[in-house]
């Protein structure tokens, strides 16, 4: 095994940016990939800061960022390279053929499977919300069968939402599936990937088009990129709005393989399957990770390494006991405030930070793992996404965005 | 006015138990219950349909009541109980002296312990212990606390016995010292009205106190509460019980796809109180892992808990409390017209009411003999209903569904799957709930709230603890317009999700965790239920 620039460690949102960053800086990189990370739960957009310190929904994200507590991983990672990352992020989607709109200075509402609305910042041309608030008719498409979207329940929610004021009507497309088993968005995706499938829907749909209308359909609109979207409004006339839904996300996936896809393209070696469970340590350098397969272990050398491992969800941090958190790889030591009383709020769907998702590893300005005492415990290993300590990314609405901007910010240094 | 020859207080095993009892007698017979059924101790245990075994050194009498009322219960409620059959265990270190004695007041209690070799004991339940010395098979089994009491109400029905639910007894109607009817309030509407009766039932269980204390009687009751923990597998398929001195945290006992460890013991004031902590959690798993060296990797579910309603008796009285149960006739404290019963375990409740009423019913003339020892509960499902199910029904799920529902209600699901396709989607996976059924169950007048619907269907009780049918069976009731549930949907929606938190906050650790992450996830962020609105 010959030695790469850049071993990343992790194959979520973090770990795939951080590869491709450091790919088109020309570095020999190696990605080692165990899972999806979250992708397939997640709904594939970028946020950077939906909900402030207090909750309070954020209309700037740009603005939030600059009032970030000391502990946040965006204050280590710094305004400039999270604009760069957002930068980079919207020219690479431009590229890849699903092209992300939005910008830090204004917040995007995007529509979920049960009628609320969420913030977010950068969206695929498929999710844009902020559509729905001048439309004079909602036209909330539901499918026959589909499994997890209940077109009634989004009709009884998003009026709260989008006003009353609006014409709110309901229609249900049927994709003709039949095989007794429950459809998902992925399922009737694919049938809008062939052109039978799109004329179909079409020829359904058509008659509900109209001025001044706007459909909102779970996310049904391809397997890929944007272009059964580009088609529809086109073949309609009129804006079309996808959801948020349950998993598998479909748009999570499309993310995950433009990304893959970019990977290739760039001779990234990706190894599949394997988890990294160890490192060797020379001093404050790590040579290599020690990654188990299949059949037995390999060690990955590299000038330096990404931890893209995620957190408690993904398995990078681990607790098996409560008070005893570990970074599984290198060891880290991992910042939990593991007092019984603040560990966990009374309520599930608080009005404060939960404390266990804060725990993570804390770093200094560059990404790298720091000690109690605040000095660096490996010089050549970054930390990046929900590795990291100090927020709540179901409170802030900020995954993403933090995975986006740490993994950008470590492939650069 | 409302009017019931009976009227009984109090929705858990005992209450549908007398209810049954006497609508079989051919009594006239009300219960009401101030939230939904079996909402305390009867469901908040472990589910172990003692053989007797557990008190055969301590209270043979209990252990023989144990171990005739198992036989009963097997019989007549088949599609309750799980007949795992139970293993005692003694390990390295327990004190060998008690094996000797245990096995003795098995012998003397009617017990068939059968003693097995350590090798055979880990052989048939490979997750034991190595420091396992000694082993015997004794007739435990787990119980469905829910099921066995809505099928008491079933039965009860079809001999004119009634339920009414979120029903709360808020005052006792006393005419020149005799009971003339109970006052109540709707716990929905908040409306207070009254209903008449000859005779009162107070089988309130924990809070058989207050009850009597609408009555101006005091009855020495004191609640226990008892913590448990369920995981999210089988770790054995039969009852584990430690073999030793009856302690914390020595019974586990597996219920479809999980396995519950209990329990605590703490006297607390106040029944409502269901709280669990750190400390209970700790303590259990603690003296679990004895049993079960590798007790730590698995995930846990959850941590509930529910008060033993412990009766104490005055000293000047000189009832048994050994017998662990008591009926008291308030006529001799002069109040005519009014019984409490309190204490007893899950497993005996059906000889709690048969000696209840054995008592109650001449004094209104009735002199039937108790039957409820002889009838099943419910009607068996045919097998060939259940073969024809099959042709709609995720397969595993025939038998789930059939032994919920029974055989009208197995019935009238399998039609609407057949009528209406679309209701055959499944709404809970793990516990293979259909839609069909939901709605089967949403249309009864007991079924308010997305809970109501959880204790008749074990909606979102199995491991993935509600992430996914929170959503499903939220959207699902919203169509109810009869429901409080359909006001609401996603406040629904959360509530269901804060009520399954409160069993996870005290072991939000290892794989809960883990967990935990995954349904803030989905809910907090990718349907956004906790966040507030653009300006």
């Amino acid at each position: 095994m010959s030695k790469s620039d850049v071993v990343v460690i992790g194959s979520g949102f973090a770990g795939l940016i951080a590869a491709l960053v450091s790919a088109e800086k020309n570095k020999k990189v190696t990605l080692l990939s165990y899972g999806a990370g979250t992708f397939p739960l997640n709904s594939g957009v970028v946020d950077i800061m939906g909900y402030d310190e207090k909750g309070a929904a954020v209309a700037s994200p740009a603005q939030a960022l600059a009032t970030v507590p000391a502990e946040h991983p965006y204050k280590k990672i710094g305004i400039p390279s999270v604009q760069d990352a957002v930068k980079f992020f919207l020219d690479f989607t431009k590229k890849e053929g699903l092209p992300f709109v939005g910008s830090l200075d204004k917040q995007q509402w995007i529509v979920t499977a049960v009628g609320t609305m969420k913030p977010t910042c950068l969206v695929p041309e498929s999710m844009q919300g902020n559509q729905c608030f001048d439309a004079a008719e909602i036209v909330l498409v539901g499918v026959k069968d589909l499994k997890d979207y209940y077109v009634d329940l989004v009709a009884k929610t998003l009026p709260d939402w989008l006003g009353k004021d609006k014409k709110y009507s309901t229609f249900t497309l049927d994709s003709h599936i039949t095989g007794g088993r429950d459809l998902t968005t992925l399922d009737v995706a694919r049938w809008m990937d062939t052109e039978k499938g799109f004329n179909d829907a079409v020829s359904q749909l058509k008659s509900q088009a109209g001025s001044g209308k706007v459909f909102i359909v779970p996310a049904i609109l391809g397997t890929k990129g944007n272009e059964v979207y580009t088609k529809l409004v086109a073949a309609l006339g009129c804006p079309v709005v996808e959801t948020t839904g349950m998993p598998p996300s479909t748009n999570g996936l499309r993310v995950r393989d433009m990304l893959l896809d970019a990977l290739r393209k760039h001779g990234v070696e990706v190894v599949e399957n394997i988890k990294a469970h160890g490192s060797v340590v020379d001093g404050k350098i790590c040579k290599a990770v020690v990654a188990g397969g299949e059949v037995r272990d390999k060690k990955y050398e590299a000038d330096s390494f990404i931890l893209a491992t995620g957190g408690f969800y993904s398995g990078g941090i681990t607790m098996r006991d409560f008070g005893e958190a570990n970074e599984v790889v290198f060891g880290l030591p991992v910042e939990a405030d593991c007092v019984e009383e603040r560990w966990v709020n009374e309520q599930l769907f608080s009005a404060e930070k939960q404390t266990f998702a804060k725990a993570g590893v804390r770093t200094d300005a560059s990404l790298r793992a720091v000690d109690e005492a605040g000095n660096c415990v490996l010089e050549n290993v970054y930390v990046v996404g929900r590795n990291l300590s100090g927020y709540d990314f179901c409170f802030e609405h900020s995954g993403n965005g933090v995975a986006l901007s740490s993994a950008y910010k470590a492939a650069m240094a | 006015m409302e009017k019931a020859t009976v009227v009984i207080i109090g929705g858990g095993a005992t209450g549908v138990g007398i209810l049954r009892d006497l609508s079989m007698r051919g009594v006239d017979a009300l219960l009401i219950e101030k939230r939904d059924m079996v909402n305390g101790a009867s469901s908040r245990y472990h589910g172990l349909l003692h053989s007797g075994a557990r008190y055969a050194v301590k209270d043979q009498e209990a252990a023989k009541e144990c171990i005739i009322e198992n036989t009963i219960l097997r019989k007549i409620g088949t599609s309750c109980v799980e007949a795992t059959e139970g293993l005692f265990v003694r390990l390295d270190g327990d004190d060998p002296e008690f094996e000797q004695k245990w096995v003795a007041g098995c012998a003397a209690s009617g017990i068939k312990a059968i003693q097995i070799s350590p090798e055979e004991a880990r052989r048939i339940e490979p997750n034991l212990s190595p420091k396992l010395v000694a082993a015997y098979r004794v007739p435990d089994a787990a119980i469905d606390g829910f099921r066995m009491s809505w099928q008491n109400v079933a039965s009860a029905k079809r001999y004119g016995g009634r339920v009414k639910t979120y029903t709360e007894a808020v005052g006792v109607v006393v005419e020149n010292g005799v009971v003339k009817g109970i006052n109540v309030r709707d716990y929905f509407t908040k409306e207070e009205y009254v209903i008449g009766c000859d005779m009162l039932v107070n089988a309130a269980g924990p809070w058989c106190g207050f009850v009597s204390e609408l009555a101006g009687l005091e009855v020495n009751v004191k609640p226990s509460k008892g913590t448990l923990i369920a995981f999210n597998q089988r770790i054995a398929s039969r009852v584990v019980n430690r073999l030793r001195k009856p302690a914390d945290g020595d019974i586990f006992v597996p219920h479809g796809s999980i396995t519950i460890l209990g329990t605590s013991s703490i006297t607390i004031p106040d029944p409502e109180d269901t709280s669990t902590s750190w400390d209970e959690v700790e303590n259990l798993m603690k003296t679990g892992v004895q049993v079960f060296e590798r007790l730590r990797d698995y995930r846990i579910l959850r941590v509930f808990a529910g008060s033993r309603p412990l009766y104490s008796a005055s000293g000047d009285t000189g009832r048994n409390a050994s017998r662990g149960f008591v009926i008291l006739d308030h006529e001799d404290e002069g109040l005519k017209g009014m019984m409490t019963i309190c204490g007893g375990k899950f497993t005996t409740y059906r000889l709690m009411a048969e000696k209840l009423c054995d008592k109650l019913c001449p004094k209104l003339g009735n002199h039937e003999k108790c039957r409820t020892a002889e009838e099943a509960l419910v009607p068996e499902v045919p097998e060939a209903e259940k073969k024809a199910a099959r042709k709609y029904f995720p397969a595993f799920g025939v038998n789930l569904a059939a032994t919920r529902l029974g055989t009208e209600r197995f019935g009238n699901v399998v039609k609407r799957m057949e009528e209406k396709p679309e209701t055959r989607e499944v709404i809970c996976e793990c516990e293979n709930v259909t839609l069909a059924e939901l709605e089967e169950i949403a249309a009864l007048p007991t079924s308010h709230i997305i809970s109501d619907v959880r204790r008749r269907t074990r909606l979102g009780m199995g491991t993935c603890q509600g992430n996914f049918c929170a959503l499903r069976s939220a959207a699902a009731l919203s169509r109810f317009d009869n429901l409080e549930a359909s006001k609401d949907p996603l406040g629904q929606m959360k509530g269901f999700l804060q009520a399954r938190w409160k069993g996870i906050r005290p072991v939000m650790a290892g794989k809960t965790l883990r967990e935990t992450e995954m349904t803030r996830g989905l809910y907090e962020l990718v349907f956004n239920v906790n966040g507030g609105r653009p300006e």
